[in-house]
């Protein structure tokens, strides 16, 4: 049981960290390096940068206000 | 002092000095404007980091459990020696 919760742990925190290097590149030290380095084959352009956060915002809050209304709908049909 | 009366200052100081950085144009323009962004999706990678740390140590204390179920058993049969129902499972 323990070994379950712990890998979920580790993956959360694997994933976290991924994303926290992923993004710190992409934002901070790309716009500093030479744009005909290799290294920007491996990074979207910077535009992305803005859109991807927002998108998984805003998806993030429509999803979180379908819950809230699935949960109040239900309440209410279990008091009528 | 209350809680968000920290927290209301805390982000005044970091939009403050977000305004200085963008008058004072140490560093390019657009390059600035992407601060806050970055660090809003920092700070949720960070709570997504605590969960998992915190979920990696949870302590699980199987004596404990092991007492628990113990207890469980004997409060069940003193209950339905006194009649009580005690029909969950």
């Amino acid at each position: 049981m323990e070994l379950a919760d712990r890998a979920v742990g580790f993956l959360l925190s694997f994933i976290s960290l991924s994303i926290f290097t992923y993004y710190t590149f992409w934002v901070i030290i790309l716009p500093f390096v030479d744009s005909d380095n290799f290294i920007h084959n491996y990074f979207l352009p910077q535009e992305y940068a803005i859109l991807i956060p927002v998108c998984a915002g805003v998806v993030l809050l429509c999803l979180l206000c379908m819950f809230i209304g699935f949960v109040m709908l239900k309440s209410k049909k279990k008091m009528a | 002092m209350k809680h968000v009366l920290k927290i209301f200052s805390l982000l005044l100081v970091i939009s403050a000095l977000w305004i200085g950085l963008l008058q004072a144009s140490i560093m390019p323009q657009s390059h600035t404007w992407l601060l806050p962004i970055y660090f809003i999706v920092s700070l949720g990678c960070y709570g997504l980091l605590m969960v998992g740390v915190g979920l990696m140590r949870f302590p699980t204390c199987p004596q404990e459990a092991l007492l628990l179920q113990q207890d469980i058993a004997e409060a069940k049969g003193f209950l339905k020696q006194s009649g009580v129902d005690v029909g969950c499972k």
